[in-house]
C-alpha cells in the first residue's frame, strides 16, 4: 500500500513537470467537477422514415452509406401462442423450415448454396409473440439475394428431409433441457406463473415435434407469414436509393396475396401460488428466482416501478441488492432483479442469483431484506439521481444505430405505443419521486404474495449456514417439484 | 440451372475482385505519450453522439505461474474498487483498515500454508482451505478479518438492523400496533445505521455510481489468457469523463475488499466451471492439451491459488504489467482527433512508465509424441472434440486454416452435408480455429466438435472427422467451394465494422496480440489462400501425435429416462400390451415400423389415459430398434 501510494506521488510530480503546472491544475479533484459540453438530442420521428406501399404494408427506411450493405426486415404478426396445445414447436418450426426447406424454384441444399455463396445472410423465425425474416447483403448482389429472399419466403419448399434432420435436432436439443440448471429454473418459474399451457410456459415434446408434417407448416405459414396491412411491417436501412427500393418492394408484394391480420396474443390463466418450491439437482450451487406477476408494459406505474427496481436490483453493482449480496457478503457472481412488464397482459418482477448451497438462505434472506426495506424507507435522493440519470443520460442510445432505431419504430406500431412515447420519456422518467418509487413497491412488490424457486442440492441447500437457513421462508413449509422428463415433459420419479 | 448457377459465380467474383469489396480500411490514427501508452483512434460519425472506450493491459494468465493463477483475473475485479478519491470518505483510515487486515491476512496464508497444509498432507483433513477444518486460532484470525471488512463496508450492523427491520414490520401488521415500541425499534435501528456508517471508510461502488450518474453504460471488463480489457460506452460529450476515472484508476488503484472479493471470484467460478454440464470437463482438457505451455492453467485460477493471492504479489504484479508501456487506449465513435488528443496527453500524461519492461513468455508447448484422450461422464449429450495444436495469431499459415475451417462448416460446409445430412450420425458438426477470447499470441489451436444424433456413438463421429480431414489432405477444395468461403470473409469483413463498441473491442483485442493492422490486412490475406495451401496445411497439423480428443458420455440416470425404467412404471395391463405389441413389431423393417409409429404418434393424443404410458414406452421402444435397424449395414436401404 505504502509503496503504492509513493510511486503515485512521483507519478502525479513527474507529469507536471513534463506538461506544465498549469495543464495539471486543470485536471478537476473529482469528475463531478468537470464541465461538459451540453449534448442536444431529440428522438426521431418516425414519420421521417415512414412509407406505405399500395397494398397498405408499412416500410421504415434509413439510408446509410458507410458499407455496401443493404439490411432488411419483415416483421410479421403471430408467434408461438399460435400454436395447438398438441403441437407446440410449431410455429418455431414454421419459422426455421422457411429458410431450411428450399423454395419453389430451388432445392433447399441449391438455396443455401446460392444465399451462401453470395455471401447474403438470409435467415427466418418466429418468435414468442412476432415472427420475422431477414436478410443482409451485399449491394452489389442485392437483386440476386432479395430475389432468391421473396420466392423463399412466399412459396417455402418445407423439403421433406430438412424437415426430419430439423425435428431430430430439436429433438437432440430437448434432451439436454436438465443438464444445465438454468433451463430447469427458467422452464417451472415460467409454469408456475403463466401456466405450462400458455404460451410463454409452454415448451415442445418429442410427441408435439414428431407430430409436424409439411401440411402443418404449410398452414402456420400462411397464418404468420403474408404481407397484410397491419400485420406485415418492413424496415431496411444500409446504402440503396430509397425510391427504387419502394418500386421494388410493390413489384415483389404485389403477387402474394394477404392472409387475416393474427390476433393479439391471449392472456394467462394461471394465478401464482405463493411459496417454496425447489427442483431438485445435484450441482455445487442453488439456482433461485424470486418474484411474482406484475404489470403491463403501459401500465401508468410503468416509470415508478422502472425506478424502483433500477435502485433495487436492476441497476448493476449501483443497486442494492447486487451490493449486499455480491459487494457486500460475495455470495454470488450474479445477483439482480427484473421487472419485466409484457405488452398484452401483465409481466413479471423477479430477483434472481446463484450461490453456493450453504449460502442460498442467506442470499434469499438479504433479497426479501432489501425487498422490505424498499417498500418501508424512502429512497434516498441520490438513489433515485442515479437510476433518474442512468435512463436519461443513455436515452440517445436507443435509437444510435439505424437498425435498432427502425426496430424501436416497428415494434411501437406494432404494439401501439402512445405517439409521445418516446418525445416525453425523459420528462416521466424525471417526474418520479421517492414517494412514487414507494408506492408501487408497496403495491406490486408484495412478499407474501411472491415464490421462491430453486433448483440445486435441496438437503445441502435447506441446511444452510450458521446466518441462515430455508425454515425461515414461508414458516418452513416447501414443496419439491419434480424433475420432468427431457422428452416428455412428464414428472419423473 | 445449372447454367445461371455459373453466371452468378462469375457475376460475383468479377465484383468480389474488382469492387473495392474487400478493400474498405479502418481509419486508425495511432499515437504513443512519452511515457509509452499507445492510443488508437477511429473517428465515426455514424452512430451520432455515441463514443466507445477501453484500454487494454497487454497482461493475461499466459503470463502468471503455478502459486498465482488467476492473479490477472482477480485483478481485473480490484481495478473496480476505486482509488484514494473514488470509493472512499477517508483515505487515510481507510488505508489503515487495509494495512490491518494484511497483517491478519499474512498470518492467516501462513498458518494454512504449513500447519493446514500439513494436516492435510497427513490425512488429518480433507481440505486445508475449508473454514470448517481451521483450528481455533485460525478460525479467531479469520473472525477478525471478516469482522474489520464489515466495520471498513459499514456493514457491521446489518444483522441486527436486518432483525429490527422485520420485528417493526411485524409490530405495524399488528392491530392495533404498539406505537410506542415501534418508536424504540426505530430509534435503535437508526442508531446502530449511523453507527455503522460513522465507522466505514468505504463508499461502496462508487466507480460504478459516478459512471451510472453521467450516462456511461455497459460499463465491463473481461481477462482471457493473452489480455485484460476494460471498456464502456459513453455520450460523446463526456469522452474526459472516461479519461479522468481510466486514468485515476491507473495511476491510483486501491485493491479495496481485497480478502472479501475472492468469495465472489469462488461464486463466478462455480457458475461457469464447476455447475455447467462440461465446465470442470474442458479445464482438465485444457490442462491435458497444453502440456508445458503457461495456457496449461484456467483464466480464473485454480482454487488454491485464488486463496493465496497477496497484497505483495499484486502490488509487484500491478507494477510490471499495469505500466503506461504495456497499455493501450483505444477510442471509436462520434468525436474529433484534434479535440480528444489533448484531453488524452492531460489525463493519460500522469502515469509513470514502468522500471523496466515486462518479461517475455519464454516457456513454449513441447511437440507431442503421442495422441492423448480424455474420457468424461457428464449431463450432457454425447460428443466429442478433437483438437490439434496448429499456429499463433498472425501466423502465415492462420488464413488458410480459417479458410479450411470456413470450407467444413455451415449448412453448405463439409460437416453438415456428411456427418448431419449424409450419415445422420451427428445433430451438430463444427470446427474452429481459436479465436478471440481463447489462447492465440503465444500459440493456437484448430478443433473439430461434433453432437451426436440419436444412438449414434461419439467415437463414430470421430471416425467420420478423420475421413473428412483425409479428403482435405488428399485432394484440393473445388474451386466454387473455396470461392464460397472468401465470398462471405468478404462480406463479413464489413458486417463486422459496424458497431463502435465491436470496432473498439476488435482494434484493441488485435493491437493487444500483436498488431491492429490485422483488421486491414487479414481481408486480402484469406482471399489469398489457394487450395493447394489447404491442402498443404491439412498435411502439416493433423498428425495424430499432435492431437487431443474429449469424448463425453451422458451420466447413467441424468437424461431421458430409460427403457426399462418406463417399463418398470407400467402397470401390469400395460405391460402386456406393451410386450404384444413389440413381439410383432420386431418383425417389421424401417420402412414399416415408421409407418406404423407414425399412426401410432398421431392416435397417442387421443388414447385413454390408461394405455398411454403404454403407446409412449412402444414410441421410444421404436425409436431404439429405428436406430438398431438403420445402424446394421445389412438392413439399410440406400
Amino acid at each position: 500500500m505504502r509503496q503504492l501510494k509513493t510511486v503515485c506521488i512521483i507519478a502525479l510530480t513527474g507529469s507536471s513537470v513534463l506538461l506544465g503546472r498549469s495543464v495539471v491544475a486543470d485536471i478537476p479533484p473529482h469528475p463531478d467537477k468537470i464541465t461538459f459540453q451540453p449534448l442536444k438530442f431529440e428522438p426521431p420521428d418516425p414519420q421521417q422514415y415512414r412509407h406505405t406501399l399500395s397494398n397498405g404494408v408499412v416500410v421504415y427506411m434509413a439510408q446509410s452509406k458507410e458499407f455496401p450493405l443493404i439490411n432488411m426486415v419483415f416483421t410479421f404478426r403471430g408467434g408461438d401462442y399460435l400454436d395447438q396445445p398438441d403441437q407446440i414447436g410449431l410455429a418455431s418450426a414454421t419459422g426455421a423450415m422457411i429458410r431450411r426447406g428450399g423454395s419453389a424454384s430451388k432445392s433447399a441444399q441449391d438455396l443455401d448454396e446460392e444465399f451462401d455463396f453470395l455471401a447474403a445472410q438470409a435467415s427466418t423465425s418466429a418468435g414468442s409473440t412476432q415472427s420475422s425474416a431477414s436478410l443482409n447483403t451485399l449491394k452489389s448482389n442485392f437483386e440476386q439475394s432479395f430475389t432468391l429472399f421473396m420466392d423463399m419466403l412466399q412459396n417455402p419448399r418445407f423439403q421433406e428431409d430438412r424437415l426430419e434432420v430439423y425435428k431430430s435436432e430439436v429433438i437432440e436439443n430437448l434432451k439436454q433441457r436438465n443438464d444445465d440448471a438454468d433451463p430447469i429454473l427458467s422452464r417451472e418459474w415460467g409454469a408456475m406463473l403463466y401456466g405450462r399451457d400458455h404460451f410463454e410456459a409452454a415448451e415442445p415434446t418429442q410427441a408435439s415435434i414428431e407430430s409436424i408434417t409439411v401440411e402443418n407448416l404449410k398452414s402456420m405459414h400462411r397464418r404468420i407469414f403474408h404481407p397484410a396491412a397491419g400485420h406485415l411491417y418492413i424496415a431496411i436501412n444500409g446504402d440503396f436509393e430509397p425510391q427504387s427500393m419502394l418500386s421494388r418492394l410493390e413489384q415483389a408484394l404485389a403477387s402474394w396475396a394477404p392472409g387475416e391480420v393474427a390476433p393479439q396474443p391471449p392472456a394467462p390463466v394461471a394465478t401464482l401460488t405463493p411459496g417454496l418450491y425447489y427442483v431438485e439437482k445435484d450441482i455445487p450451487q442453488g439456482k433461485v428466482a424470486i418474484g411474482l406477476r406484475g404489470i403491463k408494459r403501459d401500465d401508468p406505474d410503468y416509470f415508478a416501478l422502472l425506478i424502483a427496481n433500477n435502485i433495487l436490483g436492476g441497476g448493476g453493482f449501483t443497486s442494492r441488492i447486487t451490493n449486499r449480496v455480491r459487494s457486500d457478503e460475495g455470495l454470488a457472481y450474479h445477483a439482480s432483479s427484473a421487472m419485466i412488464p409484457r405488452v398484452w397482459y401483465p409481466g413479471e418482477f423477479r430477483s434472481e442469483f446463484q450461490s453456493k448451497n450453504a449460502t442460498v438462505a442467506l442470499a434469499t434472506k438479504i433479497i426479501l431484506e432489501e425487498i422490505a426495506r424498499i417498500r418501508q424507507e424512502p429512497v434516498s435522493e441520490e438513489e433515485l439521481k442515479i437510476a433518474q440519470n442512468s435512463y436519461i443520460e443513455t436515452f440517445p442510445r436507443t435509437f444510435e444505430s439505424k437498425a435498432g432505431m427502425l426496430a424501436v419504430f416497428v415494434t411501437d406500431e406494432i404494439t401501439s405505443r402512445p405517439k409521445d412515447y418516446w418525445k416525453t420519456y425523459r420528462d416521466k422518467i424525471r417526474a418520479v419521486t421517492a414517494a412514487d418509487v414507494q408506492r408501487v413497491t408497496q403495491k406490486y412488490l408484495v412478499p407474501e404474495k411472491m415464490a421462491i424457486l430453486v433448483v440445486g442440492k435441496w438437503e445441502d441447500i435447506t441446511a444452510g449456514d450458521d446466518r441462515a437457513n430455508m425454515s425461515v421462508f414461508f414458516g418452513g413449509k416447501n414443496t419439491q417439484l419434480p424433475l420432468r422428463d427431457p422428452l416428455t415433459l412428464e414428472p419423473m420419479n | 440451372m445449372r447454367r445461371s448457377r455459373v453466371l452468378v459465380m462469375s457475376a460475383l467474383i468479377v465484383t468480389l475482385l474488382v469492387g473495392p469489396a474487400w478493400a474498405q480500411q479502418v481509419q486508425v490514427e495511432e499515437f504513443t505519450l512519452d511515457n509509452g501508452m499507445k492510443f488508437l483512434l477511429v473517428p465515426r460519425t455514424e452512430q451520432p453522439n455515441h463514443i466507445a472506450a477501453g484500454w487494454v493491459a497487454k497482461v493475461g494468465s499466459v503470463n502468471e505461474r503455478p502459486g498465482i493463477t488467476g492473479i490477472s483475473h482477480f485483478f481485473e475485479h480490484m481495478m473496480f474498487k476505486g482509488t484514494t478519491t473514488i470509493g472512499t470518505r477517508d483515505p487515510s483510515k481507510d488505508a489503515e483498515f487495509m494495512d490491518k487486515q494484511r497483517a491478519i491476512h499474512e498470518k492467516i496464508l501462513g498458518l494454512i500454508w504449513t500447519e493446514q497444509y500439513k494436516r492435510y498432507k497427513a490425512g488429518e483433513i480433507d481440505d486445508p482451505w475449508n473454514p470448517v477444518n481451521d483450528t481455533p486460532e485460525l478460525a479467531k484470525l479469520r473472525s477478525e478479518l471478516k469482522n474489520l471488512v464489515s466495520i471498513q463496508q459499514g456493514t457491521k450492523n446489518a444483522e441486527r438492523i436486518a432483525k429490527l427491520e422485520s420485528e417493526i414490520s411485524n409490530l405495524k401488521q399488528a392491530t392495533p400496533p404498539d406505537a410506542a415500541r415501534i418508536e424504540t425499534l426505530e430509534g435503535e435501528k437508526k442508531r446502530l445505521d449511523a453507527e455503522q456508517k460513522a465507522a466505514a471508510t468505504i463508499v461502496k461502488n462508487e466507480f460504478d455510481s459516478v459512471y451510472t450518474r453521467l450516462g456511461a453504460s455497459g460499463m465491463n471488463a473481461f481477462t482471457t489468457n493473452d489480455l485484460t480489457f476494460y471498456f464502456i460506452n459513453v455520450p460523446s460529450n463526456k469522452f474526459e469523463l472516461w479519461a479522468w476515472m481510466e486514468s485515476d484508476r491507473l495511476r491510483d488503484s486501491v485493491f479495496r475488499e481485497f480478502y472479501s472479493e475472492r468469495d465472489v471470484v469462488h461464486e463466478e467460478r462455480r457458475l461457469r466451471t464447476e455447475s455447467t454440464p462440461t465446465g470442470i470437463f474442458e479445464e482438465q482438457f485444457d490442462a491435458m492439451f497444453w502440456e508445458s505451455s503457461p495456457y496449461h492453467w484456467p483464466v480464473i485460477g485454480w482454487t488454491s491459488d485464488l486463496n493465496s493471492y497477496t497484497r505483495e504479489e499484486a502490488d509487484r504484479y500491478f507494477n510490471i504489467y499495469y505500466r503506461p508501456n504495456n497499455l493501450i487506449g483505444v477510442v471509436v465513435g462520434d468525436f474529433k482527433p484534434a479535440q480528444i488528443k489533448p484531453v488524452i496527453q492531460q489525463y493519460f500524461g500522469r502515469l509513470t512508465p514502468g522500471q523496466q519492461p515486462p518479461p517475455p513468455v519464454v516457456t513454449l508447448e513441447m511437440a507431442h509424441n503421442a495422441e492423448q484422450r480424455l474420457y468424461a461422464e457428464c449431463d450432457c449429450q454425447p460428443q466429442i472434440e478433437v483438437r490439434y495444436h496448429t499456429v499463433p495469431f498472425n501466423h502465415a499459415d492462420s488464413f488458410t486454416l480459417e479458410m479450411m475451417s470456413g470450407v467444413l462448416n455451415d449448412r453448405t460446409g463439409r460437416l453438415y452435408k456428411s456427418m448431419v445430412e449424409g450419415k445422420k450420425i451427428a445433430s451438430s458438426a463444427s470446427t474452429a480455429t481459436t479465436g478471440l477470447g481463447g489462447p492465440s499470441k503465444y500459440a493456437g489451436y484448430f478443433s473439430f466438435f461434433g453432437e451426436v444424433k440419436g444412438e449414434a456413438a461419439p467415437e463414430q463421429l470421430e471416425q467420420a472427422w478423420y475421413e473428412e480431414l483425409e479428403r482435405l489432405q488428399n485432394e484440393p477444395v473445388g474451386e466454387r467451394e473455396l470461392q464460397k468461403v472468401k465470398n462471405q470473409a468478404a462480406a463479413d469483413a464489413f458486417r463486422r465494422l459496424q458497431s463502435n463498441f465491436f470496432l473498439m473491442l476488435q482494434v484493441g483485442y488485435y493491437e493487444g496480440l500483436g498488431d491492429w493492422r490485422f483488421i486491414n490486412e487479414s481481408p486480402a490475406k484469406l482471399q489469398a489462400v489457394t487450395a493447394q495451401d489447404i491442402q498443404r496445411v491439412a498435411k502439416t497439423y493433423f498428425d495424430p501425435k499432435n492431437r487431443s480428443v474429449a469424448i463425453y458420455t451422458r451420466k447413467k440416470g441424468t437424461g431421458e429416462e430409460s427403457l426399462e425404467e418406463l417399463f418398470a412404471k407400467l402397470d401390469e395391463k400395460q405391460q402386456q400390451i406393451a410386450s404384444l405389441a413389440i413381439y410383432r413389431l420386431e418383425q417389421f423393417d424401417v420402412e414399416n415400423l415408421r409407418k406404423v409409429m407414425a399412426d401410432v404418434s398421431a392416435d397417442s393424443k387421443q388414447v385413454s389415459p390408461n394405455v398411454a404410458p403404454a403407446l409412449r414406452y412402444l414410441i421410444r421402444w421404436a425409436e431404439k430398434r429405428i436406430a438398431e435397424l438403420e445402424a446394421s449395414p445389412g438392413q439399410k436401404k440406400e
